[in-house]
């Protein structure tokens, strides 16, 4: 990866362990190679919600199709980068 | 993930549910007796939890239409339409659908369920693109699913974040898929159709409406919300169910493109199950004749679905939306949802205990849907049971159950 294409990994990071506060317990914490629905109990709608949260914030769409195999934070946010780069 | 994993998944699911005394799969309707009426754990119990929107379930009219296809053609048609030719009942139940929206095709499908797959499955690909509302029914995610193509969510009920996400489709707007339902199943609240439509008519694309819940209930007709708010002309497709206020089991979608029909050639839900057995398309068809014949089910309906609503409101309920058949009464937490549900049945009323994620907004919900077949006593017995329980939580909790 390059080196704004790190930054913008990293940025986007940041954002999902500030959204996901709320779902962390002390068992599992929050760091990114935290699963979403195992670790952090994410529901279908929770994950919706978030999706669409970042669709707003980087003005893209992220079509729910392409997330089956996201598992961890690092993920999501490997695929939020690469939708947010085809778009620029 | 193996099977064996799936396995204690689903296993942890059942005893999550047995903890608090939720598991509907305990729920055996011992006895049915009447469209509003079961015994269940021995208990005469009344349903508000069953759909059964107009009551017909046991119309004489619609028994005896079914009774007499079982004799005439038999307990099942064994396959698809496709493969084994189609049941002259089959075909006439579509023109009767066209006729009664006054479009040119309709298409019936075996369940509600498979109508939407069927449906989304035919008309969109890998490639295409879909923007469904947030609340949509597992049917409509699941079609969006299987047919591969993209799909995202818009927030629920809010044309303009329809408007935003069409705009950020670009030139792929123009052909999206935009799909709502008129009537919400989980919080009973509506959707701005002809807002709705509005948007996506502006972008170029294509509208669809799920009426599984406002067939038969909206509408000078009863074909739904579309016709409530005057857009029968504009929506692409309409799809709804016969296990609501059909009282059978199936589905259809009627449209005002012709081409529609062509999806017999491409539909897999369509093509590879066995069609609807003879009773089943009977009964639908006696209950549409029934609903054209009868609007005084409709207000009924309505008159019971307002008693309910004022009734648990001046006991201090909190209910998720204005009047409608469906009446979601919010509870705080899943637990004191399941103690509420269980303290109905003991009661002798039966409601569908709803728990996130089926339950949008987080909340649990203790859901009612209305009948015509209730009568006013059953509805202020309901109110009575709902007013018991509410001071039993009262006595023995910090907070109020519901």
């Amino acid at each position: 990866m390059s080196h704004d294409a790190n930054n913008l990994e990293d940025e986007i990071t940041a954002m999902l362990l500030e959204r996901l506060a709320r779902f962390s317990t002390r068992a599992t914490g929050l760091h990114p190679q935290a699963d979403l629905a195992r670790d952090l109990n994410l529901d279908s709608v929770n994950m919706m919600e978030l999706l669409m949260e970042l669709e707003d914030h980087y003005d893209v769409s992220i079509p729910l199709n392409t997330m089956a195999d996201v598992s961890t934070i690092a993920d999501l946010a490997d695929r939020v980068r690469k939708v947010v780069e085809t778009r620029s | 993930m193996s099977i064996s994993e799936r396995f204690a998944e689903l296993a942890h699911v059942r005893d999550m549910l047995a903890a608090v005394e939720a598991d509907p799969s305990r729920i055996v309707m011992q006895k049915i007796l009447s469209p509003t009426e079961a015994v269940i754990e021995g208990r005469p119990t009344i349903l508000v939890g069953t759909n059964n929107y107009l009551g017909l379930t046991f119309e004489p009219e619609i028994l005896d239409a079914a009774c007499a296809a079982v004799r005439e053609q038999g307990s099942g048609t064994t396959g698809s339409r496709m493969a084994n030719g189609s049941y002259f009942s089959h075909a006439r139940l579509e023109e009767d659908f066209a006729a009664f929206y006054d479009m040119p095709s309709a298409m019936v499908f075996s369940t509600g369920y498979q109508t939407n797959l069927g449906l989304l499955m035919g008309l969109v690909r890998p490639g295409d693109t879909v923007l469904l509302d947030a609340h949509s029914h597992a049917c409509l995610f699941d079609g969006c699913q299987a047919s591969g193509a993209d799909f995202s969510v818009f927030r629920h009920n809010d044309p303009e974040d329809l408007r935003k996400r069409l705009r950020r489709l670009g030139d792929k707007a123009r052909e999206t898929l935009v799909i709502a339902e008129g009537l919400y199943s989980m919080l009973g609240d509506i959707a701005p159709l002809a807002e709705l439509c509005a948007v996506a008519k502006e972008f170029g694309a294509w509208f669809m409406v799920d009426e599984a819940h406002s067939f038969g209930v909206y509408g000078e007709k009863g074909r739904g919300l579309c016709e409530e708010v005057g857009i029968l002309d504009q929506v692409d497709f309409i799809t709804g169910t016969f296990s609501k206020s059909l009282a059978s089991l199936g589905g259809f979608c009627v449209s005002r493109h012709p081409e529609m029909r062509l999806l017999r050639y491409g539909s897999r839900p369509y093509v590879f199950t066995a069609s609807s057995s003879p009773a089943n398309i009977a009964a639908a068809s006696a209950a549409l004749r029934v609903i054209r014949a009868r609007p005084e089910l409709k207000t009924k309906l309505w008159e019971n679905a307002q008693r309910l609503h004022d009734g648990l409101s001046a006991l201090g309920c909190e209910i998720a939306s204005p009047v409608s058949p469906v009446i979601a009464v919010r509870v705080p937490a899943p637990e004191a949802g399941a103690r509420a549900w269980n303290a109905l049945l003991e009661n002798g009323v039966y409601v569908n205990l709803v728990v996130p994620p089926a339950a949008p907004e987080g909340a649990s919900l203790l859901r009612c849907s209305l009948s015509a077949g209730h009568s006013p006593e059953q509805i202020d017995r309901v109110i009575a049971a709902f007013a018991q329980v509410r001071s039993e939580a009262g006595a023995g909790a910090a907070q109020g159950a519901l």
